[in-house]
């Protein structure tokens, strides 16, 4: 990184700290925190998204829709999250592998099962091998996006169903009594009243779901664990900064960021917990009018 | 002129009502003319909060007819548990019979000016910031202007109740449904509800009132029906019911009300 850095044998300790955590690993390290950062910013409004549209489902008319969403919402949150983040982000693979197989190597003959060997032509493979490291990144960190959002989507759904019938009857008739029709009751009435009963449960999640991040060390993802364990390892002198095992001070530093996460998490969605309570007759929202 | 005042604004014939076994309308017909105020009596579970829901076709009577300004509900074919089949008809008919319930159930989500606006809004299709003037004057009409940025839960229940009139004035509504408009305030608190139907009537707005205030009914009514396990038991101008009740039913009911 920096010129000093040259020969770390001969630098002075508090150099050999600055050099040493300035090493092309240690950005890729420091970058993992922004994966794990990018991964909560877009998961989390793609599981409420996953979730709200399971709901609608679970509500709908059509026979098909309603089964299909009651099973998604029931039998997802039913697998262990492990198992799940292993097969979804692998069944779509060779899904998305097989699709593409059928369609530029149509004239291959040689099955694609042999034995329990799943091979498609190169050309199929996603993504290609010749495709720089970081299509393959973001390739990996795009299925287990989805991974995370099929998971917890289904818990979302759980919480916001629940969200929709905790709502008063009495406010929905009301609607109907004056013309309101169902669409109109649903957006008007139904979605802006229920978030007061979601967010505790979604909040919940929202923190289920910081702790699941490590998980993305399982799918390939070079995330913080991953670094924290790779950088924290005793290094022996073969290498240019060789140290004794560092690992628990790399993953109290985790532990650190996972907790700033939490407790960061806890004021905001406090502060939306008032805000949305505000003038409403429930207890909190109560308290706050200091009943 | 005289077909308009001599036809019904609403009118109902032979409505049957039952939840599962239990019968709960028996036989009900009555018809409101324009500018009248009709009232139903009776003690509870005489029907009487269903036969207003049934008006306003929150609730589906299995047998009889509901004509608004002489159109008759439509139903599904099937006979033993008919549907509404016409959603247009049902926000027609809702859209001009405004209910006011006993428990107000103004929009908890919503400010006190944005619960009168959001129905005309959004069911009428009305310009949001033209209602919100009118919103305003209705709010001033029933005495509340000043709550109009509070919410709900931060009212008594009368100003939640005179909001909840404002609401239903505000549909412009060919006439007004009230369910017990009074019972679930304290005397105090209804005296200023009672003050704001009784100007409403005075206006020679049409309206249905089920209560049990029995001062009110006899103020306000232009007729009154006495309902008793899901029928008319007895029926006429105030005077004469309240009066000189023919029905031991109606005595009875009445000297327990006065007692």
């Amino acid at each position: 990184m920096f010129n000093v850095c040259a020969d770390p044998s001969t630098l002075t300790e508090f150099f050999w700290v600055i050099c040493y955590l300035t090493t092309a690993k240690h950005f890729a390290f420091y970058v993992s925190f922004f994966v794990v950062l990018v991964l909560l910013a877009i998961a989390a409004p793609l599981s409420l998204l996953f979730g709200f549209i399971a709901t609608i489902g679970t509500r709908s008319s059509n026979w098909f829709i309603q089964i299909f969403s009651k099973s998604y919402i029931n039998m997802v949150r039913g697998i262990p999250d492990v198992v799940f983040f292993l097969f979804v982000p692998l069944a779509l693979d060779q899904f998305f592998e097989l699709i593409r197989h059928k369609i530029i190597c149509f004239d291959v003959v040689e099955p694609i099962w042999q034995g329990t060997d799943f091979v498609v032509c190169k050309a199929a493979k996603l993504p290609l091998s010749t495709a720089d490291l970081w299509v393959h990144q973001l390739y990996a960190f795009t299925l287990a996006l989805i991974a995370f959002a099929i998971v917890f989507g289904a818990f979302a759904g759980n919480v916001l169903s629940g969200a929709m019938r905790s709502v008063s009857k009495t406010q929905t008739e009301t609607g109907a009594a004056f013309g309101f029709t169902q669409k109109q009751i649903f957006w008007r009435i139904l979605v802006p009243q229920m978030w007061i009963y979601a967010i505790p449960g979604l909040s919940n999640l929202w923190m289920l779901l910081i702790k699941a991040t490590p998980l993305l060390f399982l799918l390939g993802v070079e995330d913080i664990v991953y670094w924290a364990r790779e950088l924290g390892g005793s290094k022996t002198s073969m290498y240019a900064y060789p140290h004794p095992d560092w690992r628990v001070y790399y993953f109290a530093g985790l532990l650190v960021f996972y907790l700033l996460m939490t407790w960061a998490s806890s004021k905001v969605l406090k502060r939306l917990q008032i805000k949305l309570s505000k003038g409403q007759a429930t207890m909190a929202g109560k308290e706050l009018q200091g009943y | 002129m005289d077909i308009i005042e001599n036809s019904p604004i609403l009118e109902v014939r032979n409505l049957k009502k039952n939840y599962d076994k239990l019968s709960v309308l028996k036989d009900i017909s009555f018809s409101a003319y324009a500018g009248s105020v009709i009232s139903f009596i009776g003690s509870s579970g005489s029907g009487k909060s269903t036969l207003l829901r049934c008006c306003n076709l929150l609730e589906i009577p299995q047998a009889g007819e509901i004509i608004f300004k002489g159109e008759a509900v439509s139903w599904t074919n099937k006979t033993d548990s008919r549907q509404l089949s016409d959603k247009k008809q049902i926000i027609k008919f809702r859209t001009n019979l405004s209910m006011v319930f006993q428990s107000f159930n103004l929009w908890s989500h919503l400010s006190i000016l944005d619960n009168v606006i959001e129905a005309p809004v959004t069911v009428l299709r009305k310009d949001r910031h033209i209602m919100r003037d009118v919103a305003y004057s209705l709010l001033e009409k029933v005495g509340i202007a000043d709550k109009a940025d509070a919410w709900p839960a931060q009212l008594s229940g009368g100003q939640q109740q005179r909001a909840a009139i404002a609401r239903a004035l505000a549909m412009e509504p060919d006439a007004l449904l009230f369910d017990e408009p009074t019972s679930a305030l304290d005397p105090e608190l209804e005296q200023e509800v009672v003050k704001v139907i009784k100007d409403l009537a005075s206006e020679g707005r049409t309206m249905l009132l089920v209560t049990h205030d029995m001062q009110l009914a006899r103020d306000l009514s232009d007729r009154v029906y006495f309902l008793h396990q899901g029928i008319v038991e007895e029926e006429g101008h105030p005077d004469s019911l309240f009066g000189k009740p023919k029905s031991n039913r109606l005595k009875q009911f009445l000297s327990a009300a006065a007692s």
